[in-house]
């Protein structure tokens, strides 16, 4: 017996979630395996759409139109504008609350955790009130232990970006007395219970002792930013207490990884897949593919080494690119590990990439080729199965790191994928 | 500006540092320049093998005795930048017999203690070796990090009253009435510690005597002096493993060849390499073969390496010589033996001596002789003592174990940091407040940064080198942004910024070679974290780009209260080049 | 498919022949440092003095030279919940990384004759306490539970008041499977052996003999190999050595079973991970792999082999509504949604998932006076999800975080077993 379900989407990061939400929204039973955990608790939680073009104009204002100048075979213009509509605003219908900048068509131009700015679509509602598209004078704020932020060097970046407003950098020792090598989470976990800390021979909640020691800072800023460790489940207390505290507006620097609103928006798109009912099954890796007449008639599921196949009638590859893995390499080539797709590469490995870390790079593009359908093609433009489809990082064709167009391509290549998918069931 | 010394040193490797400490020891002024870091040239592109001599028993026996006196010597004086592995001469089936005997006839010649192991032996050393090798010769090979001990020769040197001058390439030699009188160099950023932003300046510095210790260099400055000294430049590549496969130095029982030993170096592995001719000791090709190789054949002695991760790989030239007219075809064939070339004797120009050729091991040997002449040309009597005095950080080494525990770190980013500062731990590590770890790969916190900082400005390659900060596995993906934070507030942001991209794009070019399976995702995950995360690729403040803030989505509540008169919302004029 | 273009696993059991020798370095090569590891523990989450299982794992190891020997103690914190291996985007071996520096601190660094030690040992030798108790377990859940002698635990020993201790069977689940005369059912071609584990033997025969009447059911003929301890405990507190002795025994008789043509089955989901995962990654004992081979989850195992949702179709059960907590091993196998979905299928009883939390007891961590706290506080979150679910009764497929969820919420804990037996096994 195989575990039978309409459409399997294999790959649990942001374009797996977007194909199961995608089939499911065409009345599908849809599984979704995943092997490891997705890139999301890497990522800053920022959902780029587009921020510069391949061409490396920018930073783009309106990201829509950008995308509609794409050239053939970029993943956005596989997919198409109405996809990419679709996929965000099935990502805004999903985290609804959680996230900001759905009221319009523009990039916010938000501060990264080193200070310069980036352009993106959708933002953390933690991250809302801090960004550098809008005008309030801003104090970061950072933590003596915690080197991934520098609060006074991201301020002085930032300055020099030329925001017409005043910033500024301040450096305390968070309350509590943690070690040094304190995790993120230990930091949200603490400020999530408000749990009592010992300062200065006293104790007191810890959101009151973190407020108290950055008022003296406080004066006169209208914004105040930390690195974003504050709170898990309860996030928005969070936030809200200090705001209240300090009378200003307290807003989250993204980070990562690891990334803390990476993890809460992982949280609440698996959620809201439960919600929806679609099934899940984690830590199974596919390691095998059985086919009938060029289609895909099952796979096969290694749980901690016993082969377990599953079935379905359509099928989404999500399994991510070189970082998460969809996409493998050797000193011989590059390769698709699941269905062995053709992935297009240089046969010289020298050519693979350019001498500068930020030049043109062959490596960044790697990935399987689609149709218009989202059918992976091989290297004769036909596709590899029928009832096969691909979405997100998987897919070659686009340099999403320089592009900024990660998190849009997954959203926007995965929902269509999956309504394909759904569609044909 | 002017200056002048009693004895100028051109080069900062191994040579040109033991020469200006020995010389500072013996009380003589003393001052080394070097065109970049300290190990710019051959001695920060080496292996790191402190040789038993070993190697030389067979083809050079006199090579092979001074290597095993100095190997001793060095394990004295700078035990904390030796690790003393071990090291085995291993057969494999199709190496020959007769040269394995050969092999441990010779190291007993030559006084160098030599075992016979079995395969079942040899492998109870060493795990991951091969399980069909013959047998192998336990000799005491060691492993040794060039930088630090460059490092410590220079700070001894400074501390014995020397200058070191890092950044300052020699672009003249001074001629007065055909001798040499000193040299002409030019600051990149003014004299002192490199910072960034800082000026470029000549200095001319005159000098009783020049030492031209320019490893493949020399021959350049030759040139300027005009005299010809004919340096063989050949490259050998070296590729870093992630880890350590091997806790002991792993030689091919074999004649010659490339590709035939592994040395255990801090936390990885260093597989070597190539002997072949270049014509530019700077401009020379970085080829896959070259890396595959490497791998190929040293997975016959080490299976596991085919599918282990490597890091990068790096090239170095060796400075070969030979006097003239020997004309030795291969290159591999050319002498390892050192020749201190008197340029009055040999050319009738007074004032400088070059030394040339020689190995790393011997390095103080070279720089004693070296130092007998000059000071004997100078009409210094001095003695030499860099036989007996232990180096900075290798004083009293012993006291170091007994407490593990100090100074709130993890057991092993204690240890380890006691690896690198041996006796200087406690003055580096003693901070109050908090000291995080900022390389995590290799342990590394964050007092120890700010000491090495101090002693080298703004060059965030120079603080890798003193501490190994971002060489570890992810090559400085997590922690250059954090390592030029450090600069900050002594330095302003823009110099930090610039120090990091500099850091960031030298990891790249080693890595570069090793661009498959995890390194090729970790190259991936690197890029996006720097592009996508931090936007370093097309951040608006690096590209001096005016941003029209105004135009982007200036958030829910200014987008409302646009159309008012919103006191949010940004001036519509873009910002700061409006005002 | 392209296996042939994958890398060939890394076994440095293959290589070393002591396991607390193995060199794991050459493991680091996998870790990119993206830290998931560290945000998916916890125990890094509640406690600052554990530097999280990057450290602990590819950090500590890739910064060893040979003669270095000193594991930092830190590792004693880590409760073995292996939710970093699960998380881990790039098979970082975490968990064998976290076992082997565990046992090699254990053996170096931790006296022999210290209260921890003496604690541990009897900790993760349950099986001969439970033996002991099994002989007069009215006594032993009473005396066990007794002030006087809880309070000699906690001051003694290092066993914190706070917990009571399991109450064992008057039955144990072998003297059952004896007085009824052993397997009822004979199939050669549907066998299967049961590795009950300790707990279900001595303290929840109700879980084994659920299972056997399901498979019974179901047409399987069930062996009962002689076992000993799985060895998670043992693991857990670095005695590897103990552990080896028990898998030795167990390695033998479940392989005289898979050459009579069963597969192994289990009902503790901590047991079967043990049999998977960590035997072939610890050991090498001549028949391991194949032992790892051939072991199932015992729900797994029906979802693979029959159809479950036919099985179900019209299953009605008068079943208490339940708050479903996926244990930390099991989710390690990839089987977290399973039971869930198999619930759905069946009428009369509905089954909430209470988050992907850990339940903070992680065997034999929670059971340490010095862990407790934390473990509680771990606990916390499931507690409070378990108090929202509708349900009153909690289900859960491994019995110490059932220990746990009724430590923290006075529940009774069921085990979906006893579920499907309700649904498939008429009443005699």
């Amino acid at each position: 017996m195989a575990i039978e379900d309409d459409v399997l989407v294999i790959g649990g990061g942001l374009a797996g979630i977007a194909a199961a939400v995608g089939a499911h929204e065409q009345g599908a039973r849809v599984r979704l395996v995943s092997h490891k955990q997705s890139t999301m608790r890497q990522a800053s939680g920022l959902i780029d759409l587009l921020g510069y073009t391949p061409d490396g104009d920018g930073p783009v204002v309106d990201p829509f139109e950008a995308i509609a100048e794409l050239p053939e075979g970029h993943p956005y213009e596989r997919a198409g504008l109405d996809a990419v509509r679709a996929g965000i605003d099935m990502f805004d219908d999903a985290t609804g609350e959680m996230y900001a900048g759905s009221h319009t068509d523009k990039n916010a131009l938000v501060p990264t955790h080193g200070g310069a700015i980036k352009p993106t679509a959708r933002y953390p509602d933690s991250a809302a009130p801090g960004i550098a598209s809008a005008n309030g004078d801003t104090l970061f704020v950072g933590f003596d232990s915690m080197i991934e932020f520098d609060a006074p060097v991201a301020a002085d970046h930032l300055a020099a970006t030329g925001v017409p407003y005043e910033t500024d950098g301040v450096t305390i020792e968070f309350p509590g007395n943690l070690r040094d090598d304190a995790k993120v989470t230990r930091f949200a976990h603490l400020l999530d219970r408000d749990d009592e800390v010992a300062v200065d021979g006293t104790t007191m909640p810890v959101r009151t002792a973190l407020a108290e020691r950055v008022k003296e800072h406080a004066d006169g800023h209208e914004r105040i930013g930390f690195p974003a460790v504050l709170g898990d489940d309860h996030a928005t207390e969070v936030r809200a207490e200090l705001a209240d505290r300090l009378g200003a507006s307290v807003f989250e620097v993204p980070m990562g990884p690891p990334s803390l609103p990476g993890l809460r928006l992982e949280d609440r798109l698996y959620e809201y897949l439960h919600e929806i009912g679609v099934r899940v099954s984690t830590g199974n890796p596919i390691v095998d593919v059985e086919q009938v007449n060029g289609e895909i008639d099952r796979v096969v599921g290694d749980h901690t080494g016993r082969e377990v196949p599953y079935k379905a009638q359509q099928y989404i590859l999500a399994t991510g690119g070189l970082v998460g893995k969809g996409i493998d390499s050797d000193r011989e080539g590059v390769y698709e590990p699941v269905f062995n797709c053709h992935v297009p590469h240089p046969a010289d490995r020298y050519d693979w990439f350019e001498d500068g870390a930020f030049d043109d790079h062959e490596f960044a593009r790697f990935g399987v080729p689609v149709d218009t359908e989202l059918r992976p093609i091989d290297a004769d433009d036909a596709p590899e199965y029928e009832n096969l489809r691909a979405a997100g990082s998987v897919l070659g064709g686009y340099d999403f790191p320089s592009e900024k167009s990660g998190s849009g391509v997954s959203l926007a290549t995965g929902y269509a994928a999956g309504e394909l998918a759904g569609d044909r069931v | 500006m002017e200056s002048s010394t009693g004895v100028l040193v051109i080069g900062g490797g191994s040579t040109g540092t033991g020469i200006a400490r020995d010389l500072a020891m013996r009380g003589v002024d003393v001052t080394l320049v070097e065109k970049g870091n300290l190990t710019h040239g051959t001695t920060g592109r080496m292996h790191g093998l402190l040789h038993s001599g070993g190697r030389y028993a067979v083809s050079d026996q006199e090579s092979a005795k001074e290597c095993i006196i100095e190997n001793r010597i060095l394990r004295d004086i700078a035990s904390h930048c030796v690790e003393m592995t071990g090291g085995l001469f291993v057969q494999r089936p199709q190496d020959s017999d007769e040269y394995f005997q050969k092999k441990l006839e010779g190291c007993r010649e030559c006084d160098i203690p030599a075992e016979v192991l079995s395969p079942e032996e040899a492998r109870e050393v060493e795990p991951y070796l091969a399980t069909d090798i013959e047998r192998a010769i336990k000799v005491p090979d060691g492993a040794i990090d060039p930088f630090r001990l460059c490092v410590a020769n220079a700070v001894s040197t400074e501390n014995h009253g020397g200058r070191i001058e890092t950044h300052a390439p020699v672009t003249d030699v001074l001629l007065e009435d055909g001798e040499v009188v000193g040299v002409e160099v030019t600051h990149e950023s003014g004299p002192g510690k490199r910072v960034h932003g800082n000026e470029g300046q000549t200095e001319k510095i005159y000098a009783d005597h020049v030492v031209n210790a320019a490893g493949a260099w020399t021959g350049r400055i030759g040139d300027m002096a005009g005299v010809d000294i004919e340096v063989r430049p050949s490259k050998g590549v070296m590729t870093v493993m992630n880890a350590r496969q091997v806790d002991t130095v792993i030689n091919r029982c074999k004649p010659k060849g490339d590709a035939d030993i592994i040395v255990p170096h801090e936390t990885a592995a260093i597989l070597g390499t190539t002997d072949e001719e270049v014509e530019d000791p700077e401009d020379y090709a970085e080829e896959q073969w070259e890396v595959d190789l490497m791998i190929e054949e040293l997975k016959e002695l080490v299976p596991i390496l085919d599918e282990s991760r490597t890091l990068r790989s790096f090239w170095g030239v060796r400075p070969l010589y030979e006097p003239p007219d020997t004309g030795t075809e291969d290159a591999t064939d050319i002498t390892r033996q050192f020749f201190l070339l008197d340029h009055d004797d040999r050319d009738d120009l007074p004032g400088m001596t070059t030394i040339v050729g020689g190995k790393f091991t011997t390095y103080r040997m070279m720089a004693e002789q070296l130092s007998d002449h000059v000071c004997e040309r100078l009409g210094i009597d001095a003695e030499c003592r860099t036989a007996e005095v232990p180096l900075p950080g290798s004083e009293n080494t012993g006291v170091l174990d007994d407490a593990m525990d100090q100074f709130g770190l993890r057991s092993p980013i204690a240890r380890r940091s006691k690896q690198r500062l041996g006796s200087r731990t406690e003055e580096v590590l003693d901070v109050d407040g908090p000291n995080p770890v900022v390389c995590q790969c290799e342990g590394v916190t964050r007092a120890e940064l700010v000491d090495a900082i101090d002693q080298s400005g703004t060059d965030l390659n120079a603080v890798r080198l003193r501490t190994r900060a971002s060489m570890g596995n992810c090559q400085g993906g997590f922690c250059s942004r954090a390592m030029a934070d450090l600069l900050h507030p002594e330095y302003e942001e823009a110099i930090a910024r610039e120090a990091y991209d500099e850091l960031f794009q030298e990891r790249w070019k080693g890595e570069r070679h090793a661009l498959w399976g995890e390194q090729l995702s970790q190259a991936m995950l690197n890029y996006a974290l720097h592009a996508t995360t931090l936007n370093a690729d097309s951040d608006p403040a690096r590209l001096g780009q005016d941003v029209d803030f105004a135009a982007f989505d200036g958030g829910e509540s200014a987008s409302a209260e646009r159309t008012g008169t919103g006191a949010d919302a940004v001036a519509t004029d873009g910002g700061h080049d409006g005002d | 498919m392209s296996d042939s273009q994958q890398p060939s696993d890394f076994e440095p059991v293959d290589v070393f022949a002591e396991t607390d020798g193995m060199d794991l370095r050459p493991g680091s090569d996998d870790c990119y440092k993206c830290s998931t590891c560290d945000t998916n523990c916890p125990v890094a989450e509640v406690d600052d003095d554990f530097p999280g299982p990057k450290f602990q794992g590819p950090e500590q190891w890739r910064l060893k030279r040979k003669d270095d020997y000193d594991i930092d103690d830190s590792i004693t914190d880590c409760s073995n919940c292996l939710r970093c291996d699960t998380s881990c985007p790039s098979e970082v071996p975490l968990s064998q990384m976290h076992n082997t520096a565990r046992s090699q601190y254990v053996d170096n660094q931790m006296s022999k004759l210290s209260v921890e030690y003496i604690r541990n040992r009897i900790l993760s030798n349950y099986r001969t306490s439970a033996y002991l108790a099994s002989l007069f377990p009215r006594t032993a859940t009473f005396v066990m539970n007794f002030g006087p002698v809880r309070w000699v635990m906690e001051k003694g020993l290092g066993i914190p008041s706070e917990r009571d201790f399991p109450e064992f069977a008057t039955t144990t689940f072998r003297q059952w499977w004896k007085q009824r005369g052993g397997a009822q059912v004979q199939n050669p071609d549907k066998r299967v052996a049961y590795f009950h584990g300790c707990y279900s033997n001595y303290n929840t025969p109700e879980v084994a003999k659920a299972l056997v009447h399901v498979y019974e059911e179901l047409g399987y003929e069930i062996m009962v190999p002689e076992q000993k301890c799985s060895g998670t405990p043992m693991f857990a507190n670095g005695m590897l050595s103990d552990a080896r002795r028990h898998a030795e025994t167990n390695v033998e008789s479940l392989t005289a079973a898979i050459e009579d043509g069963a597969d192994i089955i289990a009902s503790c989901t901590s047991c079967s991970l043990a049999l998977r995962q960590e035997y072939p990654e610890l050991f090498d004992i001549d028949g391991i792999e194949d032992v790892s081979n051939h072991t199932y989850d015992a729900l797994e195992y029906l979802r693979i082999y029959e159809d479950l949702e036919a099985e179900l179709e019209g299953a009605k059960v008068d079943f208490p509504d339940l708050a479903y907590h996926a244990p930390c091993h099991s989710r390690n196998q990839g089987l977290d949604g399973q039971a869930l979905e198999l619930i759905e299928n069946i009428d009369g009883v509905m089954a909430e998932d209470v988050g992907d939390s850990c339940s903070g007891i992680s065997g034999t961590y929670g059971w340490k006076t010095e862990h407790y706290e934390v473990s509680m506080e771990i606990g916390e979150e499931m507690f409070e999800h378990m108090e929202h679910a509708e349900g009153d009764v909690g289900m859960t497929e491994c019995p110490t975080c059932a220990m746990q969820m009724e430590h923290g919420t006075g529940y009774e804990i069921k085990h979906p077993l006893e579920v499907l037996e309700a649904a498939l096994v008429s009443e005699e």
